[in-house]
């Protein structure tokens, strides 16, 4: 699958959203991007809910909305999912019955785990005959993203649904969505605006600020450009490192983001040292930040590296750039 | 002494108010509901007509009736003579006198539970594959219910004293036409009536008190329904 926009225009106000852009849609693409870019005014507008000022959209070959011609695909027409970062489940119907929603209009011919077997993988089986204004923010996401896998979309967009969840679900639902994506093959576009969740979800990426795409392509390289970088606040600031290239790391993430901030630098190879993650390369440049601290960006067989020094350090190891440096973090930094 | 079959002033005042809400109520769904789009060509128009009965002289929209619904008016002829039914002066005419006064009361409080009604709930079910009219049953209708309901009471606690428009268009009949308010009027006309009116409006109150009640308890049912 693939999805393309050209200049498709959406005002808000004094806002406005053009997105250009065209991205396979296989696995997870994340759209990343500070609060107020337009990300979640992106995923509503290729779900059919803004009307486009101006450009097109298309899934595939498939134009679902243009407004030169005037043609668009209504919402309930689209075959596209959506998980509202508000749940935004029916007052009205218990749990049950909000899934069963769901199931009543789903294509019959599409197979897939019912409403008994996905309330059971998203734990939430115990649930269903609750009234839905008796449910936790975690129990809400759930059954958000139960119902919405039940209405058996071809693609499924995802705004922040981690947003309501503290640090142990928040793992626990991104561990899910890699697996619900592994095991259906469904393609998905995540909204978020952290950049761990950005790193372990995605294949793919558009970085978005203000409104327009700055940066896409795949995670592996996308994620370590310039126009990708300057997004993030300083203490962000770091590179993702694919899983394989981890020591004990999570199987179903695709990555991690290593912040400059946990990264030590070392002038010799590091010997006696309880991290396990060592990365042996060069420094390919240095970066003096206002403070007289220094960003060693240490190139690796794992990509490059940045690891923020201070300044006495930096003069004291003497890591110009050209000089062989290791890149050394603690597994549980990552 | 006169004597009024209290009973059958109540029976018809509540046969009246009952079909006049019962009929009137999909219509005026379809007007709130009409009413309560963002957007909506001639909105302003729809609004003005459905509320006209609100700011009208009641005996000016019994006049409006007789002049179209009347033996000799132009839709009254057509009905009389293609399906032999007769409106004025009859309990159907009372009944749609009461309609088309307690319309507007229905409708606003009917709007009112549409507008309450969370978009955002709207966009959800698009995305689950709900097309517009589904939307409406599935979503708009039960997440309004209790409001519709307690439309539907209110305009007929009204309907029960409707006056004016009723007996213009339908005149004040015992045993047809003849409601509650009527009957009071009549016994006021008579010398010694006055403690029939007073045992009459005893009912009427009672009547009214109970429907306030009622729309009352849905409206806070509604309100509780409508709170994710």
């Amino acid at each position: 699958m693939s999805l393309r926009a050209r200049g498709a225009t959406v005002r808000r106000g004094t806002f406005t959203l053009v997105a250009d852009f065209e991205t396979p849609l296989a696995g997870v693409t994340v759209v990343f991007g500070p609060s107020g870019a337009g990300k979640s005014m992106l995923l509503a507008t290729l779900a059919g809910l803004n009307r486009l000022e101006s450009g097109d959209l298309a899934l595939d070959d498939r134009v679902i909305e243009d407004a030169m011609a005037r043609t668009r695909t209504p919402p309930h027409l689209r075959d596209i999912g959506v998980v509202f970062q508000d749940a935004r489940l029916f007052p009205h119907l218990s749990v049950r019955g909000n899934m069963d929603y769901a199931v009543k209009r789903a294509p019959a011919d599409r197979a897939g785990p019912g409403l008994e077997e996905t309330a059971r993988q998203l734990e939430i089986g115990d649930l269903l005959d609750r009234r839905v204004r008796n449910l936790s923010g975690g129990e809400r996401s759930r059954v958000a993203l139960a119902r919405t896998l039940l209405s058996r979309p071809s693609l499924l967009l995802l705004d922040e649904p981690f947003a309501a969840l503290d640090g142990r679900r928040r793992r626990a639902f991104l561990a899910l969505l890699a697996r619900v994506n592994a095991e259906t093959g469904l393609p998905m576009i995540v909204v978020t605006h952290q950049i761990d969740d950005a790193a372990e979800l995605a294949d793919h990426v558009l970085a978005m600020r203000d409104g327009r795409i700055v940066a896409m392509g795949a995670a592996s390289e996308a994620m370590s450009r310039p126009e990708f970088l300057s997004l993030l606040d300083t203490r962000d600031l770091g590179a993702r490192i694919a899983a394989r290239d981890i020591s004990g790391g999570d199987t179903l993430a695709r990555g991690v983001w290593v912040r400059a901030d946990a990264v030590m630098a070392a002038a010799e190879r590091p010997h006696g040292l309880s991290a396990r993650n060592v990365w042996e390369g060069r420094v390919a440049s240095v970066v003096r930040e206002d403070d007289g601290a220094r960003v060693l960006w240490i190139a690796t067989r794992a990509g490059e590296i940045p690891a923020r020094i201070t300044q006495a350090a930096f003069e004291e190891l003497g890591l110009t750039a050209g000089k062989p440096a290791w890149a050394v973090v603690k597994t549980h930094a990552l | 002494m006169v004597h009024f079959d209290e009973w059958q002033v109540l029976t018809t005042s509540l046969t009246v108010a009952g079909r006049a809400i019962l009929f009137g109520l999909p219509l005026a769904i379809l007007a709130a509901w009409a009413l309560s789009r963002p957007v909506l060509p001639g909105k302003s128009i729809l609004d003005a007509i459905v509320h006209l009965p609100l700011v009208l002289p009641p005996v000016l929209v019994g006049f409006v009736l007789l002049l179209l619904l009347g033996r000799r008016g132009a839709v009254g002829m057509w009905l009389e003579q293609t399906f032999g039914v007769q409106l004025a002066f009859t309990a159907n005419g009372a009944a749609l006198a009461t309609g088309v006064m307690s319309f507007p009361l229905m409708v606003r409080s009917i709007r009112l539970s549409f507008e309450q009604a969370d978009r955002r709930l709207f966009e959800a079910a698009a995305v689950l594959r709900a097309g517009p009219w589904d939307r409406f049953w599935s979503l708009a209708l039960p997440l309004a219910g209790p409001g519709v309901l307690a439309g539907a009471v209110t305009a007929f606690a009204a309907g029960l004293g409707e006056f004016g428009a009723v007996i213009t268009f339908a005149s004040n009949i015992p045993g047809v036409t003849q409601t509650l308010p009527m009957a009071i009027y009549s016994a006021l006309q008579l010398p010694d009536g006055e403690s029939e009116a007073l045992r009459l409006a005893m009912w009427s109150l009672g009547a009214a008190v109970i429907g306030l009640a009622a729309a009352e308890a849905l409206h806070r049912w509604s309100r509780r329904r409508l709170e994710a």
